[in-house]
């Protein structure tokens, strides 16, 4: 991980600083926010959205490995990154056509089946029209073959969040040494304690039976190695993300969510957008104001705006739009308006902008709790599902432990919840008050919201799942043809079956879902997490085979 | 979650997998008066949604190798019978031999198919590398190969049946659980469900992984064990591997799909029964992963998108179990599909539809019958050939 200070990697044919702890993602956004790809079915301009490594804005080709996360490579000497899936390059594709010549989109289902003959033709273009990009080259897998990163600590601190570096500090005051670790490249050392930065979790499979066993966590660094954290207990601090929305031409360059517009703007690289407008009213918003105000044009809302943030908005002469619905985005390759428009059949409005930030909504990272069996809580407040935990932070299996957003608590108890569930795990006896949850319970904002969106006129593509392009109209058309729930729906449209494993189209599925079949966004199905969290290179699992105790598949 | 409409029926049929569906549909057409078919879960929970989609006609006995066969035929105009396209792609598919004792063995197969005029081949070494792109050098010394195999989606063909079974007015109930089997003077009269009593005088067992359980429930003693089987799916990318490729060594099989994914598994020791749940286990992706990247080095720096597990529906002579139980007049069986129920649902149902309306078919009862196992019956073969 040790890089030379001067060593340089190739995009597009030009060479570019690398620096160490910098990702690719870094280097480009010094020229504004490149549009890196294009989507898969339509070949839509697409840029990065998340900043985070979930989305699949920011998709590239290096060293011949294809889907790497550009927001989360960080280059080495001579990498060469290219860009993937747009013909003959990214900012001129010709298979953009089908976006022009499938207004209602292609269907799979039912299309191509006549005449008979034509069968091995419509095999042959369809499968040569999805992909993300080229198979990988024979060298690119050689260069993954290394052996596997393997430890064993008493305990392991997945994400070093804010409140992952507090339960570390804490463990390491009470005299233990436990493993950290975090898919982000900069992590700032903890003493005492053993940081793995860049490495991320993929499988957490439930403890096996046998008395005494430990975890294994699976998981791999970038670039690509094998990963296996072996520890009796583990605390998932895994946090908590910026969720997406749906409306027209949702997915244009420039739509971020707040997670890509601050990791943006703090990467040090200016600020990719100069008057943006922000969705979303909360504590979320308060924080890109407060940090990015002097580029925000607009503040619009889905019900009414807190005084806390009309107060920051004002101070800075930002307008605001309490009670909106956003309807569309406007633009070519990039956003350049959008239009809103007053809740209860209002009048619209269009706003002139260069990017719309999302921070409307934050959703939990859970998968690891479903992974390993923990009993979960859906919340309708938020939409989500949370694991159970008790005051100090136990979930339902023994020896795994939640703190933070992903728990379900918030504000300075998220961060104090580390300190108390490193008492809880050594034995200690800290006093213990409850802890404060996320809003319990009570109705979903949301749900309303898209009540009134989905009866408006339709102006662009609404896109329902960015990475495989299925369109809202496509999830409509299952629930009308009589299928119901969202694995089938799932399974039916192709919805979150794609490389963000459902994170950002799932969670407004179910809410659309249940507004269309009637029933309660929790009836309308439990969203299995399937393993790994994120996609995990071949090579990475192949190192640890024989590593892992051959444990019997319970 | 709904209660079957009406309390009493022709037949009843647990299980709306492939098998069931199917079934459902050669009865409906036949018109054998109100059918039922209740599954606990949705629609595609079962092994009929969480498969390899391959279909293949390379088989170690004739009687297999015919139902593939008339099941290729059935998937070909699947789609104009259906109105969903399922996407069969008949690419090939690949046995690799890794010695040359593997592949003497797979000849017998190799000669049966050819008498049967399908045009399977014996490939050298070369052969194989131009058929799998990125073989790693001396991967297989050959194999052998069928070029009307193929792949499809198994998704569309359960829409395709859900919505043609519908509209031939069988009623489907979802989300409702089947306790039982009810009888009377040892004649079934219907079903114990978790929504009330159902009449019915036939009852299918088409309940996949689960059908042994449900047997034993109605007091049958069946061999039907269940095996979990797991498998995974990669990043989508452009293609590069047409044909589905087996390697009997390790049961590793693996194919590109039409999105462009590697949809494979291999075989691993599971403990049988149903009790493990359909979640993935530790050992699965890195063996699976090794596997894989050894045989196809440059797959290495692909990703593993989601990995997943389902039942198998184990004999002990590797053939399916279909027809009346006459133990238990009126229980008919339509599983023991192992890994291949997908592959012989067209052909094999319209013979289970025809003994459930009390006609005779062309199986032979020592290969396909319930009553092979009891007493002292003999299974009169065993279909070996059970990978991929
Ligand atoms: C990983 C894997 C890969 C495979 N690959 C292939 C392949 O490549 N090619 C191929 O041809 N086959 C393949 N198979 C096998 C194939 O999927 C099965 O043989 C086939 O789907 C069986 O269909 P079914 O309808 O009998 O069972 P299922 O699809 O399992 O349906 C049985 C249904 O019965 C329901 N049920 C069970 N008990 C009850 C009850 N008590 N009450 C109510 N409902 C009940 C279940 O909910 C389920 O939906 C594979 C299987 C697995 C697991
Ligand atoms: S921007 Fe890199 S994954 Fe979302």
């Amino acid at each position: 991980m040790v890089e030379p200070s001067r060593s340089r990697f190739w995009f597009e044919g030009r060479s570019h600083d690398a620096e160490p702890g910098r990702t690719v993602l870094d280097r480009l956004l010094r020229h504004g926010l490149p549009s890196l790809q294009r989507s898969p079915r339509y070949h839509r301009p697409r840029a990065p959205f998340c900043g985070i490594g979930q989305c699949t804005g920011c998709l590239v080709r290096v060293n011949g490995r294809p889907n790497v996360r550009a927001c989360r490579y960080v280059p080495g000497e001579g990498d060469r990154v290219e860009t993937e899936n747009a013909w003959p390059s990214r900012r001129f594709d010709l298979l953009a056509a089908f976006d022009v010549m499938f207004p209602n989109g292609i269907d799979t289902l039912h299309g191509f089946r006549r005449p008979a003959f034509m069968t091995p033709l419509y095999h042959r273009v369809i499968r040569r029209l999805a992909g993300y990009g080229q198979p990988p080259s024979r060298e690119s897998a050689t260069e993954l073959r290394g052996p596997p990163r393997v430890g064993s600590a008493d305990v392991l601190i997945v994400g070093a969040g804010r409140s992952g570096r507090v339960a570390a500090e804490a463990l390491v005051a009470e005299g233990r040494h436990p493993i950290l670790l975090d898919r982000r490249a900069d992590v700032a050392p903890v003493a005492g304690a053993d940081v793995w930065a860049s490495t991320t979790a993929s499988f957490l499979p439930p403890r096996p039976s046998t008395p005494g066993a430990a975890f294994d966590l699976i998981g791999y660094t970038e670039p690509a190695r094998g990963v296996l954290v072996r520890a009796p207990q583990v605390i998932v601090a895994t946090g908590s993300y910026d969720a997406s929305l749906l409306f027209g031409s949702n997915d244009r360059p420039g739509v971020l969510t707040g997670d890509g517009a601050l990791g943006f703007a703090r990467s040090g690289s200016p600020a990719p957008f100069h008057h943006a407008v922000v969705f979303g009213a909360g504590d979320r918003a308060r924080v890109v104001l407060d940090e990015l105000g002097d580029h925000v044009s607009a503040l619009v809302a889905p019900g009414e705006i807190p005084p806390e943030t009309v107060r920051v908005a004002s101070a800075a002469g930002i307008p605001l739009y309490p009670r909106s619905l956003l309807c569309t985005t406007e633009g070519r390759s990039r956003v350049r308006a959008v239009e809103i428009r007053a809740r209860g059949n209002g009048s619209s409005t269009r706003l002139e902008c260069d990017a719309v930030v999302l921070v409307h909504r934050r959703l939990p990272n859970g998968q690891l709790f479903f992974q390993a069996g923990a009993r979960m809580n859906w919340r309708a407040g938020t939409g989500s599902y949370y694991p159970v935990v008790g005051d100090d932070g136990a979930t339902s299996v023994p020896g795994l432990w939640a703190i933070g957003s992903a728990s379900g608590t918030v504000g300075a108890a998220s961060v104090g919840s580390g300190e108390r569930v490193a008492a809880a795990v050594t034995g200690g006896s800290l006093p213990l008050s409850p802890l404060e949850r996320v809003r319990s319970d009570g109705s979903n904002e949301l749900e309303g919201y898209y009540r009134e969106l989905v009866r408006i006129p339709r102006r662009g593509r609404w896109i329902a799942c960015p990475c495989e392009d299925v369109l809202l109209e496509e999830i409509e058309q299952t629930t009308r043809a009589g299928y119901r729930g969202v694995e089938v729906v799932k399974r039916y449209s192709g919805l979150g079956t794609g490389l963000c494993q459902g994170r950002y189209c799932l969670p407004d599925a179910l809410l659309l879902l249940s507004i269309a079949e009637g029933r309660p966004p929790s009836e309308v199905g439990y969203i299995t997490q399937r393993p790994p969290v994120h996609p995990t290179p071949i090579a990475a699992l192949a190192a640890l085979d024989g590593v892992l105790t051959p444990a019997e598949g319970t | 979650m709904s209660a079957p409409a009406r309390s009493n029926y022709s037949v009843a049929i647990v299980g709306a997998g492939i098998i069931g569906l199917y079934t459902a549909y050669h009865l409906a057409r036949a018109g054998t008066g109100p059918i039922l078919v209740v599954d606990r879960g949705f629609l595609s929970s079962g092994a009929s949604g969480r498969n390899g989609g391959g279909v293949r006609q390379q088989w170690e006995t004739r009687a297999t190798l015919r139902l593939a066969r008339e099941s290729v035929a059935a998937y070909r105009r699947f789609g104009r019978e259906f109105g969903y396209n399922i996407w069969f792609r008949q690419s090939g598919y690949l046995f690799l031999a890794e010695t040359d004792a593997e592949l003497a063995r797979l000849r017998p197969v190799h000669d049966l198919v050819r008498s049967e005029g399908l045009d399977s081949r014996v490939l050298d070494a070369d052969g194989v590398r131009r058929l799998v792109d990125g073989i790693a050098p001396g991967a297989a010394v050959g194999g052998t190969y069928l070029g009307t195999d193929g792949t499809l989606y198994p998704f569309p063909a359960l829409w395709g049946l859900y919505e043609a079974v519908r509209a031939l007015d069988v009623e489907v109930a979802l989300g409702v659980e089947v306790l039982g089997v009810t009888t009377a003077d040892g004649r079934v009269t219907g079903l114990a469900t978790s929504r009330g009593p159902v009449t019915a005088s036939r009852v299918v067992n088409a309940a996949g992984g689960w059908s042994g359980d449900l047997s034993r429930a109605a007091g049958l003693d069946v061999p039907n064990h269940a095996t979990r089987h797991e498998i995974l799916a990669t990043e989508p990318m452009k293609p590069f591997l047409d044909p589905m490729v087996v390697r009997p060594s390790d049961g590793l099989y693996f194919s590109q799909t039409m999105r462009g994914e590697i949809v494979g598994g291999l075989t691993l020791p599971h403990a049988p029964g149903t009790g493990g749940g359909m979640s993935s286990s530790a050992a699965f992706l890195p063996r699976m992963a090794a596997s894989l990247s050894r045989l196809v080095p440059r797959l290495g720096s692909l990703g593993v998108l989601r990995a997943w597990s389902g039942y198998y529906d184990d004999t002990p002579d590797g053939f399916p179990i279909i027809g009346e139980d006459l133990r238990c007049p009126g229980f008919f069986h339509a599983n023991g599909f192992g890994g291949h129920g997908f592959m012989l649902a067209p052909s094999a149902t319209r013979r289970i539809a025809r003994a459930v309306m009390g006609e005779a078919t062309d199986l032979d009862p020592g290969l396909f019958g319930p009553g092979r196992f009891t007493g002292a019956a003999r299974p009169a073969a065993v279909e070996r050939l059970q990978l991929g």
